[in-house]
């Protein structure tokens, strides 16, 4: 286990940084730690289905890492990776079953495509979770991915 | 404001000879406004001398960060638990679980205890902390979830421009490095930001951290980088580890005011948390009456 030091001209990066955006609750904070020691692929939805995070697995799979995509708007990453259906036709982030879980606050299972930077499509299923800490509802959703089984069902939402 | 320390020790008390300057009594800071109000923060064994010393006072806030023993200890040794003229207001952090008194019952009550909080003949009642921000007599207060062990809040207690900000149980580097993140990703970042006086825990050196990860404690490199990047004005080494002695702690103290000084901070400006220490937090107050 490596000893923890302390690197001041790292901490000077930050000096004028301040808060650009507000401090995100508790839970979302511990759920990007989680997410950042897991191999599994795994996306963090703020309660707006922003993108705040996405782990360096899901880099792997999108092809670009989120230190380079930085948070994205729900347009914006429906946009960049999808979801698409089979077809390639996109799918209504609406539509999809996994944003139950923010609305709805439960878990759900779906079954879509994403596209990689690198224009390499992906057949994943993913299961959302919600992240509740209080009953006014989710603070977001942790969403995990894996490579569709090749007898596995088609897309559905 | 006035800061006074009446226990700065973590996880259980450990008096002793070895331990007699720093203290061995578990949190507790009194918090005295300068419109006259006393807040306290933690109710670790410290609050029992703290209470000898509040003979007078008819209302006290007392202000949990949660419920572990060493934080809620000295309640039931507290004097003006036992005054039928004392209010007490003790403010905690929410659960699903349980009400913050049924929680607090389970301490005070049979087999720990001899006496049960029904029978406490002070006037006490419980309050779940607000999600925002509150007053208590002149100050504001402001409570937010922090990374530790089970629900666990931060304070951040402002009166006119000065704040205080307290945090004794605390791991902000769990699961990432403090020197990559950005400051809304930083558990407690915004209640510490610019504070006057940070009241943080300190409990272990870097290299007895790997054995304590997620445990809910700090390591010092992780403290200095925190109040660095929260640009707090005044540090406080918190929630002494109860295996660090007196000696022990004066070396802890010297290598963390040099590494303070290196982040860029001013290392006079780093203190050790230490019983029956006080000091003035911000300008104190004119005296109204002409000497």
């Amino acid at each position: 286990m490596p000893v923890v030091t302390y690197a001041p001209e790292a901490a000077n990066r930050w000096k004028n940084a301040r808060v650009a955006q507000s401090q995100k609750p508790l839970e979302l904070i511990l759920a990007r730690n989680l997410l950042t020691s897991i191999s599994t692929p795994a996306f963090l939805l703020d309660e707006q289905s922003r993108l705040v995070f996405y782990n360096e697995s899901a880099g792997a799979l999108l092809g670009i890492s989120f230190e380079e995509t930085g948070r994205m708007d729900p347009t914006e990453w429906t946009g960049t990776f999808g979801p698409f259906d089979d077809e390639g036709t996109p799918i209504d982030i609406d539509e999809l079953a996994i944003t139950r879980a923010l609305l709805d606050g439960r878990p759900a299972h779906s079954n879509f495509c994403i596209h990689s930077t690198k224009g390499e499509e992906r057949r994943i299923e993913a299961s959302a979770f919600p992240i509740m800490a209080s009953e006014e509802g989710a603070s977001g959703a942790m969403i995990f991915f894996w490579p569709r089984a090749t007898n596995g069902e088609g897309a559905r939402g | 404001m006035k800061v006074k320390v009446w226990g700065a020790r973590g996880s259980v008390p450990s008096p002793g000879p070895d331990m007699n300057r720093y203290g061995g009594n578990t949190s507790c800071v009194q918090i005295s406004l300068d419109s006259g109000e006393e807040l306290i923060l933690d109710a670790g064994t410290g609050i029992r001398t703290l209470g000898m010393n509040l003979l007078s006072e008819p209302h006290v806030n007392i202000l949990l960060t949660h419920l572990h023993l060493d934080h809620i200890q000295g309640l039931m040794f507290f004097p003006p638990c036992f005054r039928s003229e004392s209010t007490i207001t003790i403010w905690g952090p929410a659960s699903p679980e349980a009400s913050l008194e049924d929680r607090i019952a389970r301490y005070i009550s049979a087999p720990l205890s001899p006496v049960e909080v029904r029978e406490l003949p002070c006037d006490v009642s419980f309050r779940d902390t607000p999600a925002s921000e509150w007053t208590i007599g002149s100050a504001t207060v402001r409570a937010e979830a922090v990374t530790h062990r089970g629900p666990t809040l931060g304070y951040r207690v402002t009166e006119g421009d000065t704040s205080v900000c307290y945090i004794p149980d605390h791991e902000p580097a769990l699961g990432s490095s403090l020197e990559d993140l950005e400051p809304e990703w930083i558990s407690g970042f915004d209640l510490a930001r610019d504070a006057d006086l940070l009241i943080h825990d300190c409990q272990y050196e870097d290299d007895e951290y790997p054995d304590h990860i997620g445990w809910g404690h700090s390591a010092m490199g992780d403290t200095i980088s925190f109040a660095a990047r929260t640009g707090a004005h005044r540090l406080m080494l918190f929630h002494h580890d109860p295996l660090h002695t007196d000696d022990f702690l004066d070396r802890f103290c010297d290598q963390a005011r040099g590494r303070f000084t290196a982040a860029g901070g001013d290392g006079d400006r780093l203190e050790m948390g230490i019983e029956g220490a006080d000091s003035q937090v911000g300008t104190a107050p004119q005296s109204a009456v002409a000497g």
